[in-house]
């Protein structure tokens, strides 16, 4: 319990919609309380009306503002329910939208860790599951708890009104059911709901890296095992579940039997307080048949308090992303179109190790990129490569030293990261939507013919022309559809696009045959004549394009020079080299 | 309302035939309950002492104390069956993932096929759960009650019979509505699901594109989109559901109201009066339980039906009896006349017309990107299977087949892809994965040959180190070795399916884990896609595919003196790099 409310002070994810969205609260509350209300009314009202006909009074006048009522409450209980359904889903769901961004704006903040931070499954879950949850939290937990307590409230007051000794009764009664049981329940079931929803949690991780590994499973001869796999967490969880089933059912039970107490209760008050005078024994019909509608109202709150630990769950998780929040780097304050006509970047003296490692990815690095120079990066994988890259991108900050574009600390000029730099990378993510859209990612502006201009620069003209619905063909997920050279294209054809003076091509041809591997280089470097560009390649074809080769090998340049000069003077250069291009003699 | 293959379920009867007993017995408890509440009441009306009450009374709690130990057994039995069912399910869909392969995920996204497996089934499960208690006790109880209230008074029960199809019929027009509505919403989630893992995945190229934080718009736009059609779904649902209440609570003020006037007249007395307005609500609550759950129910029907679909997918049948040895230097695959194409009606992707494997052939498979080398390694993994055609002839080891999702074929051949997936798993685990019974030593020397000695040493934990989304970062040329590692460690399958293997690895590195895997070469057939052509050396038979056919074969020294394809390809790329 006490875990609960802690959870709820330190929540970022409910609590302060619930304080921005008030009115709608209130309103919505008062719907639901009105929709009981008028059931409850209704049944009271009749009872009444019949019992008062049944004395047979002398006119119809005597009983004509319980008909009224009557007919009232009977059409104000569906009317109130309606228009209560609709506001509270419609909200909650209005906030479910908000929810979703951001959770998506708390994993963009760290776009290039996120991979080995959370599993893209985990994401998943997050998404499908535990906003569903909130939800729930709001349509099953608190808007029917909250209404079912303002109803308990009222009638024990208006029993109360009658007879304070029978109101107490009902307080400690009704008590029972809207107070005692659920606190039992909660404490009785909420370590298995809690339980079950991290198992719950662990099916769909654990499921979704099967699925996406399921090529190996299949060849490996061990679908068999793949869906023993899930099984077991699976059976683990059908166990829970029916577990949890049944102690409902018989919480349900026991909730009817503390009903059929209240009955009699009801009865007897009815005796005690009514049952002397004519005119009174009316109400005992009335009470007694109130009681029914108003426990329909009252079940829901055991129900709904049941379920808080399965909240829990998904709030602590989702509270945990806020925990990932990275902190801004200052921003200096530079004109834009100064900063995209820088003259040089420098690397001074710029050395990285990740925090839990001891080695250095680089060290004590320098370089000077002019601008309008074409730099060519190599070195075997892992040498640093990559992470020079991200270092230059702002994506991870050096350990020591800098980078300066003109003078200005590369960190402060985060906002014009975009503006600076474009990127072709080794796995360009092609999104399921349709091969238009995708390129047009590079420059939301761009017109038609913008991105059919580029995807017949990058050569794709004839492949997506020949296609059944051409341009608007959808690319499958991650762009399975199309071979990985091709979709290598579609990305470059983004990147054309996209107008940015420093162009980083980091090994972007690497799953492109030799022959269209150079196409595609020439027509980067002819389009691209007037851009600065820094290129990790791993390998020498169209090693001519660059001005300067520079080789990297655990941290340090090993090498560097225009690729002429290297040929005629560098034998380790000449060797690679020929070996690149001179397979077949 | 019921998805009729609900009914071929195993033990769908016997559990229907208990629920109906106790669904009738339940019946008459709500029968007695109503009537002796009502003597009850009406014994104090008549200002007789407490002590009257007590025998009514009596009989009241007895009655309701059965009516919902009666709902527990319920549970119990429904309960029962379709937790077994449920589980049979979960159980049929994996089995099924599997038995279709990749093929599916490619299809349905990866997203769509782990929500369905789950959230897909929950929603089924409850959506069982639920209806056939409400649809059985709406079927019994109304009907048990009203007999009974045709013998305490005749016109309201005649006025509760006639509003009954009323009601229904409000409720069948409105329900055809809000199932075309229900079908588009659930469309909608299942693209939110998968248009939420697509951008989580393409999130470091949209941040590269300036766009990501951009893109959280268009998050809370599909977002908003499906609130959209949710609520429209939901007008039409509630509607129904409004409808139902409408009517009911009505009739029972209209019959609260006539019965008053009954009453004043004197032509009725009170206890069959408030019998009957005990007794009206319980009437119309079976269907109004029904209508509540309504929404609930089209969702789960909709997953239900999902998950009967997969299951009913046709899936390649796996020739049990065929019987392949250790792929060894007599075996041979031959196949003629295949073509492959994405679907059925598109143009063929792939058409072979003669090709025959045979023993320890090295095999190189050249051309172009998308030209077809993946495609052709796809059929020949068994994760593609051709288009049906007469002319086509399969034949492995002299059985004809048709098809290669054989586990007897795939159990010989190792695959390595562009890109391996790993695992989120230890790295024992992962370069165990085709032999999750080999020795650490074993492990060790796999991760040697594959060049990965020093990688493997310098992790936190060793082998027990998790890797893979989630835990330490690997490269793509270590992934790539880690696929390596698995075939060093699998030396039994005699088949390699090489698909660019070396393509994310650079010049050095691959020069270096060549010569591991030629050693690898020796005693396997090996089929190897490839751009890089100095591989053509370690080979001794070249296929040369060009647009989706095979336009040239023969050993390198035929193809080189033949002065086609083969030879235009080398002089292609003869003619790059160098220094000018």
């Amino acid at each position: 319990m006490q875990t609960i409310i802690k959870m709820f002070n330190t929540d970022k994810w409910v609590l302060p919609y619930l304080r921005r969205y008030k009115k709608l609260l209130a309103l919505v509350i008062f719907l639901g309380f009105m929709t009981v209300f008028c059931g409850t009314a209704l049944m009271f009202v009749s009872g009444y009306l019949i019992s008062r006909s049944a004395q047979h009074p002398s006119n119809i006048l005597l009983v004509y503002v319980p008909i009224v009522l009557t007919r009232a409450f009977g059409i104000g209980r569906p009317v109130f329910r309606y228009v209560e359904r609709l506001t509270s889903h419609n909200w909650v769901l209005r906030l479910v939208s908000d929810l979703r961004k951001k959770l998506y704006l708390q994993v963009e903040q760290r776009a290039t860790t996120i991979r080995q931070e959370k599993q893209t499954g985990d994401v998943l879950a997050l998404l499908a599951d535990d906003i569903q949850h909130i939800e729930n939290l709001y349509l099953k937990t608190i808007f029917p708890v909250v209404i079912g307590w303002l109803l308990y409230l009222s009638f024990t007051i208006f029993v109360g009104y009658f007879n304070w000794a029978f109101g107490l009764l009902m307080v400690l009664l009704f008590g029972v059911i809207t107070i005692l049981l659920p606190l039992i329940s909660v404490a009785l079931n909420g370590a298995r709901s809690f339980k079950n929803r991290q198992l719950q949690h662990e099916v769909y991780v654990s499921l979704t890296d099967g699925v996406l590994g399921l090529t190996d499973w299949v060849i490996a001869g061990r679908q068999a095992e793949f869906v023993e796999k899930q099984t077991v967490l699976m059976q683990q969880q059908v166990k829970i579940q029916r577990q949890d089933m049944q102690f409902t059912w018989w919480r349900d039970f026991i909730l009817n039997l503390i009903v059929a107490g209240i009955t009699f209760v009801m009865l007897y008050f009815g005796k005690v307080q009514f049952g002397d005078s004519f005119f009174n024994v009316n109400y005992i019909a009335a009470f007694t048949l109130a009681i029914f509608p108003m426990i329909d109202a009252f079940q829901g709150i055991s129900a709904g308090l049941t379920e808080i630990p399965t909240h829990q769950a998904s709030l602590e998780r989702m509270n945990s992303y806020d925990d990932l929040t990275v902190t801004a780097p200052q921003t200096a304050t530079v004109d834009q179109a100064k900063v995209l006509d820088f003259k040089e970047i420098i690397f001074e003296d710029v050395t990285f190790h990740y925090p839990n490692q001891e080695q250095s990815v680089l060290s004590h690095i320098n370089l000077k990129i002019d601008r309008k120079g074409t730099y060519a990066l190599l070195g075997p994988s892992g040498a640093g490569k990559s992470t020079m890259l991200q270092l230059l991108l702002g994506d991870l900050q050096p350990t020591s030293g800098h980078f300066k574009i003109d003078g200005y600390d590369l960190e402060t000029l985060q906002e014009y990261r975009h503006d600076l730099f474009g990127v072709l990378d080794q796995q360009p993510y092609l999104f399921n939507t349709s091969i238009m859209n995708n390129v047009r990612l590079g420059n939301l502006t761009a017109t038609d013919d913008d991105v059919k201009a580029a995807i017949a620069a990058v050569g794709l003209r004839e492949l997506v022309e020949k296609l059944p619905d051409g341009y608007n063909t959808v690319m499958t997920e991650g762009g399975q559809r199309f071979s990985g050279g091709e979709r290598q294209r579609f990305a470059l054809a983004r990147i054309l696009l996209q107008d940015a003076p420093i162009i980083i091509l980091d090994e972007p041809t690497v799953s492109l045959d030799p022959i269209t591997e150079n196409e595609v280089l020439t027509t980067i470097f002819k389009l691209l004549a007037d851009k600065t560009i820094i290129w990790v390649t791993h390998h020498l074809t169209g090693i001519n394009f660059a001005n300067q080769v520079y080789f990297l090998d655990n941290g340090n340049f090993t090498m560097s020079g225009s690729p002429q000069a290297l040929y005629a003077h560098n034998q380790h250069f000449k060797q690679l080299l020929d070996l690149d291009t001179g397979m077949i003699n | 309302m019921i998805d009729r293959r609900l009914f071929t379920m195993p033990g769908i009867r016997k559990t229907l035939g208990m629920l109906a007993v106790l669904i009738t017995l339940q019946a008459f408890s709500v029968l007695f309950q109503g009537k002796y509440l009502s003597m009850s009441i009406v014994t104090l009306w008549q200002q007789k002492p407490f002590v009257a009450v007590l025998q009514t009374f009596g009989f009241f709690l007895v009655a309701f104390v059965c009516r919902h130990l009666l709902t527990v057994l319920k549970n119990y039995v429904v309960g029962h069956w379709v937790e077994k069912t449920v589980t049979t399910l979960r159980h049929d869909v994996l089995k099924q993932v599997g038995a279709l392969g990749p093929k599916i995920i490619q299809e349905k996204g990866t997203g769509n096929t782990v929500t369905l497996a789950l959230e897909g089934i929950d929603k089924a499960q409850t959506y069982l759960m639920l209806v056939l208690i409400k649809m059985f006790d709406m079927m019994i109880i109304p009907w048990i009650l009203l007999a009974y209230l045709f013998t305490v008074s005749w016109p309201e029960a005649t006025f509760m019979l006639a509003i009954y199809p009323v009601v229904i019929i409000f409720m069948i027009i409105l329900g055809y509505a809000a199932q075309a509505k229900a079908d588009k919403e659930y469309a909608n989630f299942i693209r939110l699901s998968n248009h939420f893992v697509d951008a989580l995945r393409g999130l470091p190229t949209l941040k590269q594109l300036g766009l990501s934080r951009r893109y959280a718009t268009n998050i809370h736009r599909v977002s908003e989109d499906y609130r959209k059609s949710v609520l429209s779904t939901l007008k039409i649902a509630i509607l129904s559901t409004f409808t139902l209440d409408f009517f009911t609570t009505l009739s029972i003020a209209i019959v609260a109201v006539f019965l008053g006037f009954s009453l004043i007249d004197g032509t009725k007395a009170l206890l069959p009066a408030l019998t009957m307005l005990v007794l009206a609500p319980e009437y119309f609550l079976p269907l109004r339980n029904f209508a509540n759950d309504y929404h609930d129910t089209l969702d789960g029907k909709n997953a239900l039906g999902d998950v009967l679909d997969l299951l009913s997918r046709p899936t390649l049948i796996d020739n049990q009896q065929l019987k392949l040895e250790q792929w060894n230097t007599e075996s041979h695959l031959t196949l003629d006349n295949v073509t492959i194409a994405y679907n059925d009606n598109d143009e063929p992707t792939l058409t072979i017309e003669h090709l025959a494997l045979q023993g320890y052939q090295k095999v190189g498979i050249i051309g172009r990107s998308g030209s077809g080398k993946s495609t052709l390694l796809n059929l020949l993994g068994g994760f593609l299977a051709p288009t049906n055609n007469e002319k086509q002839k399969i034949m492995l080891n002299k059985q004809p087949v048709e098809h290669l999702q054989l586990q007897a074929w795939q159990k010989q051949f190792q695959y390595i892809p562009q890109t391996p997936y790993i695992f989120h798993a230890t790295l024992a685990e992962n370069v165990a994965f085709y032999a999750p019974d080999a020795s650490e030593e074993a492990i060790i020397l796999a991760l040697e040959a594959a060049g990965l000695a020093t990688f493997w040493q310098n992790l936190p934990n060793g082998l027990a180190t998790l890797i893979g989304e989630g835990g330490q970062a690997v490269s793509g040329g270590q992934a790539q070795r880690i696929a390596l590692a698995r075939a060093f460690l699998t030396p039994e399958r005699r088949v390699l399916l090489f698909d660019e293997p070396t393509a994310h690895l650079d010049i050095e590195t691959e020069m270096n884990i060549k010569k591991a895997i030629i050693p690898l070469f020796e005693n396997h057939l090996v089929l190897f896609a490839t751009h890089r052509l100095h591989w053509v050396k370690q080979m001794d038979y070249v296929l040369v595919i060009e647009d989706g056919k095979i336009v040239e074969q023969g050993t390198p020294d035929e193809l080189a003196s033949r002065g086609g394809a083969f030879v235009r390809l080398v002089a292609d790329v003869n003619q790059l790099g160098g220094v000018k």
